[in-house]
């Protein structure tokens, strides 16, 4: 029997590791026998490969149920990950002894890793492996009286790296695990583990060195009869799994991602680990923030940065901490760097604690779950990849049309647009959809990219869109968002985007924003109602941004310039068309009413603005007939500037002239404006008239001009001039000349 | 029982101070007790003897660490905030507790001159004698620094930035050089500066950055619990009442859950059940503003209501506190009654009444 030593430790703690590493090195083990799943003991070599760089994970899932994948991260400064290379350099024997994956996804009691029966359901996240659903240290840490457990581990354990406290460690969990019930699940592990401790202590002559989660070190340390730990693990069912490394990001090491063994610092701890316990760590430390501040645009001074070092020190020795961990450097940074504001620490925050960092692993480790995933798909929907252009015309009442609908709009949201939308734009109420279907070598590249976002089309889906939606800025482009994630049915998505729709939809002033969304929030809402999405809360967002709108529409139609002016007049028909499709209550359509009622009337409004938002309201009969040409010769009346009434014009009329055809007491309202101008300004308004009438098609002319002159029934209210035969003749040869010259022109 | 309107901390919570003072842990140089136990003295908890220590700050501990580790060092402190977040009184009551003397104390108007920080003279002995240590008048600040005690500044952005200035040569060599009798006062051990600023008022001066360089911040928040905010102002106005010979008010707490419920979702951004963002009022809509339209409120209805204090009586202060910017801020508030407390049954009067009056 050779001898067994326990070393517990913290996963992903760099004291951990330090003292992992001293311990070996005095042990010199001749096996190195690490918690993780037994039957993916032959990827360990991998890890001293020099393509190999940390952040990365163990991934594995079940070949039938991708979507409940587990992950086993990594980091530089994990305890695990240094004691795996220290084996593989001294040629110690490496393995891993928990419960092997393909034990893991059997159906069992809830609260535990890799288990996601609910298959319709969208799996959030993938699974990490997590040790513990509670963290033991937070309970001893309160006892020592600190706040967090975390703090309490980092000052004891981590941040001095005495290789006796192991034996520290395990006294205290020992008086922990008494009062803590182990789950069946947690039981099975354990029991697993103590039985291939036990095999290798058999085998092995040099020590056997165990590293695992100081949680587990009293249970695996305690006598057990072997045969009660196999009957344990009897009848276990198992699945058949596919696993290999991938890469993985620093961000995601965090507890803040939900790894529930997540470190509340990524680079904090990474940087804990290179600095190691050098004196100069703090100041290392001092210098990133106040780099990164300077990077972010604040003018900081090296005597600051000493600063920050001195109160960090100060705060420490008043909390009684051996050394200042990264709350006493971040406050003290906050006091001396940013006058006490949060908002710039904030800012830099992210990148200075989580990084960006991404894991790198070599290219031939063969695994390419999300290619597989499709494959899955691909037999599930009956469609087969093909380089040729083929056409598919789906019927979303149909299971399998909307399922393979949902599969090509989430492959599109994945940057695999295999298949391309056809028809004008998106037919959003619609029950069809058309596609043309090519496959393209380069998918597959992008899906093997893709594998950061997750093991599924669906999750990887679901995650990309939530990361652009929380990065999207912008109402608009949101709100398409919005419909995108509804047609890829990824609910994470859609609640992502309604959150930070309404978030940025309150904080707006900008009434053109709001305006410009709204008609394809109300598309998105139709097609959601059409599909028995829940859109109570997408229909109170827009009912609030209406509200908004509507509010801030009088202040923001005053003094635009032309451009701003001209947005505007494009986007209130678009408004008004959505508001009449969305079938608001009576009191927000009462608010939009009047919101365009007042840009009619107040004489602040741009006119182009006014114009259109007359014209709104006259096709809406929010005004009546007599109201409208008050309002009409009220706006292009003499006193009133020529530029002014001719936007007003323009905007009441563009595309509206056929008004004219109909209404004889706006004509008469347009005869005296027009006949009120002299004859420059007419010259200088005639292109006006031009874009106003070319909306007309020739009848629609034609019977304008019959009704102007009395022909066809119709009451005249013109006559031609006296004399008009003569003027006529004389103004020919000018007129002819210049219909020839357009006609040689064109 | 005293005849003083009221007494310094020191004074006031004599016995706290002493029963903290027993913890004989190693402090600071000049220290009368060590810097765990002022924050103790801060937050409330228990002295070594057991007895109670009452607390005097309701908030964030993080916060006031990080403000008694700034003065263990040779850094001054700054604490900046809106009116009403208790910036004072924690300078009080650190000057208390570090010093035991919170007396010593400059308040800086746009009036103060370089004679009230530095030092300023006896004419008649000066023209009599000449110029002499006798002649010298210390301020508050030269004392502090002869006798290694804290110096309180209050407001010291409402003096004018030369004035500001003065204290650079104090705050990074510790001595305020006496020119006229060739001398010069060299700060003892214990010394340190306490100053206070309104981050969000208007007619303050800058701070130089030279001597923005030289003090730590400490930003005090408004309160972050609503009941602890609702106690606070129930209690206040009741007091205030009193002293204006108000009638005293009835059961006012359900109107000043209104008051303050408005006043935090506009100054949040969000509803309080964070369901929906608003926009926020320029105004800064702190506690000691939600105390003045409760009192206003409660004035105008002894003096002009039918007794009970309601919406008609609140309506037109709380519009007076949140519509600081007549255009902005009327939005913010149009759109807040529109999305939010329109849909509120019990706030319809104060939906009605802020309509009317918008």
């Amino acid at each position: 029997m050779a001898e067994v030593a326990y070393l517990g430790v913290r996963h992903h703690g760099p004291g951990s590791a330090r003292r992992v590493l001293a311990r070996l090195n005095a042990l010199q083990p001749g096996s190195v026998l690490i918690e993780g799943p037994s039957d993916l003991s032959d990827l360990l070599p991998a890890l001293a490969r020099p393509e190999m760089k940390p952040p990365v994970a163990l991934l594995a899932y079940a070949e039938k149920t991708p979507e409940s994948a587990v992950f086993w991260p990594m980091a530089e400064y994990s305890p695990e990950y240094q004691a795996a290379l220290w084996a593989l350099e001294h040629g110690a024997a490496l393995r891993f002894i928990d419960l092997p994956v393909a034990q893991r996804f059997e159906p069992s009691p809830a609260g535990q890793e890799g288990d996601d029966p609910d298959a319709e359901a969208e799996p959030s996240a993938p699974v990490l492996a997590t040790p513990r659903t509670q963290d033991p240290f937070s309970i001893l840490g309160r006892l020592a009286g600190y706040e967090d457990g975390e703090s309490f581990w980092n000052d004891l354990f981590e941040t001095d790296g005495r290789a006796e406290s192991f034996e520290a460690i395990d006294s205290a969990i020992d008086a922990l695990r008494e009062s803590e019930e182990l789950t069946p699940f947690e039981a099975r592990r354990e029991a697993h583990m103590r039985l291939e401790i036990a095999k290798e202590a058999k085998a092995a002559r040099a020590p056997v060195a165990v590293i695992c989660g100081a949680w587990h070190v009293p249970a695996l340390r305690a006598k057990h009869a072997a045969k009660a730990d196999r009957d344990l693990l009897k009848g276990i069912k198992k699945e058949k799994i596919k696993a290999s490394w991938a890469p993985w990001t620093s961000p995601r090491l965090a507890q803040a991602s939900g790894y529930g063994a997540g470190v509340q610092a990524p680079k904090w701890y990474e940087h804990l680990w290179r600095a190691g316990d050098a004196g100069a760590a703090d100041a290392r430390w001092a210098v990133r923030i106040v780099r990164a501040m300077r990077d972010a645009g604040h003018v900081v001074s090296t005597a600051s940065a000493i600063e920050v070092i001195r109160l960090a020190h100060a705060l420490a020795a008043l909390r009684q901490r051996p050394r200042p961990g990264f709350e006493e450097l971040r406050e003290a940074s906050i006091a001396c760097l940013s006058f006490g504001e949060t908002l710039p620490w904030r800012e830099i925050e992210g990148d200075l604690l989580l990084g960006s960092d991404v894991g790198r692993t070599p290219d031939d480790l063969p695994l390419a779950p999300l290619l597989d995933d499709l494959a899955r798909e691909q037999k599930r929907t009956k469609l087969k990849p093909e380089a040729m252009d083929r056409e598919l015309s789906l019927d979303l009442r149909t299971q399998s049309g909307l399922a393979r609908s949902t599969l090509l709009h989430r492959l599109a949201a994945l940057n695999v647009p295999w298949g391309r939308p056809q028809g004008a734009g998106r037919s959003r109420g619609t029950f069809r959809e058309n596609w043309v279907l090519r496959w393209e070598p380069e998918f597959a590249v992008e899906l093997v990219e893709k594998l950061v976002y997750g093991v599924t089309i669906q999750s990887a889906a679901s995650a990309l869109l939530t990361e652009k939606i929380n990065s999207e800025t912008r109402l608009a482009p949101l709100s398409d968002l919005t419909f995108t994630a509804l047609t890829t049915q990824t609910p994470t998505a859609v609640s992502a985007a309604i959150a930070r729709m309404s978030d940025i939809a309150s904080r707006t002033d900008d009434c053109a924003a709001l305006l410009s969304a709204v008609p394809s929030l109300v598309e998105t809402i139709r097609y959601g109602q059409a599909r028995e999405v829940d859109t109570e809360t997408l229909t109170r967002i827009a009912t609030q941004m209406i509200t908004q709108a509507a509010i801030a529409l009088p202040y923001a139609a005053r003094g635009l310039d032309a451009e701003e002016a001209q947005r505007y007049f494009e986007m209130l028909p678009e408004a008004q068309r959505a508001m009449n499709l969305a079938e608001l209550d009576a009191d927000i359509a009462d608010v939009w009413r009047r919101a365009l009622e007042t840009v009619s009337e107040q004489d602040a409004s741009t006119p182009l603005v006014a114009g259109v938002a007359t014209r709104i309201c006259y096709e809406s009969d929010y005004l009546s007939d007599d109201m409208t040409a008050l309002r009409v010769t009220r706006a292009i009346s003499p006193g009133v500037a020529i530029s002014d009434a001719a936007g007003f014009f323009e905007g009441f009329f563009t595309g509206a002239g056929q008004r004219l055809i109909h209404d004889s007491a706006l004509r008469r309202v347009v005869d005296a404006w027009l006949c009120a101008l002299d004859e420059d300004e007419y010259i200088a308004h005639l292109p006006l008239m031009r874009r106003v009438f070319s909306g007309m098609d020739k009848n629609e002319r034609r019977e304008l001009l019959d009704r102007i002159m009395g022909r066809g029934g119709a009451a005249a209210q013109f006559e031609l001039a006296p004399n008009a035969d003569e003027a006529w003749a004389a103004r020919l040869p000018g007129l002819l000349r210049i219909l020839n010259k357009e006609a040689a022109d064109a | 029982m005293t005849d003083q309107m009221r007494r310094p901390a020191e004074v006031e919570w004599a016995s706290e101070i002493a029963a903290l003072r027993a913890d004989d842990g190693p402090r600071p140089e000049g220290w009368a007790m060590t810097p765990k136990a002022v924050v103790t003295y801060l937050l409330g908890g228990e002295a070594p003897d057991g007895s109670k220590i009452s607390p005097k700050y309701i908030g964030s501990r993080r916060l006031m660490e990080t403000a008694v580790a700034t003065l263990a060092t040779d850094r001054a402190l700054l604490l900046l905030g809106v009116p009403g977040t208790a910036k004072s009184w924690v300078s009080e009551h650190l000057a208390a507790a570090i010093a035991g003397d919170s007396t010593m104390v400059i308040q800086c108007t746009a009036g103060t001159d370089e004679n009230q920080i530095r030092y300023g003279w006896n004419y008649a002995q000066l023209l009599a004698h000449g110029p002499s240590q006798d002649a010298l008048v210390p301020t508050p600040l030269y004392r502090a620094m002869q006798t290694g005690r804290l110096c309180r500044l209050e407001e010291l952005t409402r003096m004018g930035s030369d004035v500001q200035d003065t204290l650079i040569t104090v705050l990074s060599e510790k001595m305020l050089p006496v020119p006229e009798l060739n001398s010069a006062v060299y700060a003892k051990r214990g010394f340190n500066v306490i100053a206070t600023a309104n981050n969000r008022d208007k007619g303050v001066n800058d701070l130089s950055a030279a001597l923005k360089r030289r003090f730590n911040v400490v930003v005090l928040p408004l309160p972050d619990d609503m009941d602890e905010e609702v106690r606070i102002i129930t209690k206040r106005v009741g007091e205030m009442a009193h002293s204006l010979d108000l009638p005293a008010p009835g059961d006012i707490s359900a109107e000043v859950q209104k008051v303050v419920t408005i006043f935090r979702e506009m100054r949040s951004g969000e509803t309080l059940d964070g369901k929906a963002k608003i926009k926020t009022s320029s105004g800064n809509l702190s506690t000691a503003e939600a105390i003045a339209v409760m009192v206003g409120g409660l004035s105008q209805a002894a003096w002009f209501g039918e007794g009970g204090v309601g919406a008609e009586d609140l309506a037109p202060s709380i519009l007076g506190a949140v519509i600081k910017d007549p255009v902005q801020d009327k939005v913010a508030l149009e759109e807040y009654l529109e999305t939010t407390l329109k849909k509120r049954r019990d706030f319809a009067g104060y939906y009605a009444t802020l309509n009317e009056l918008l």
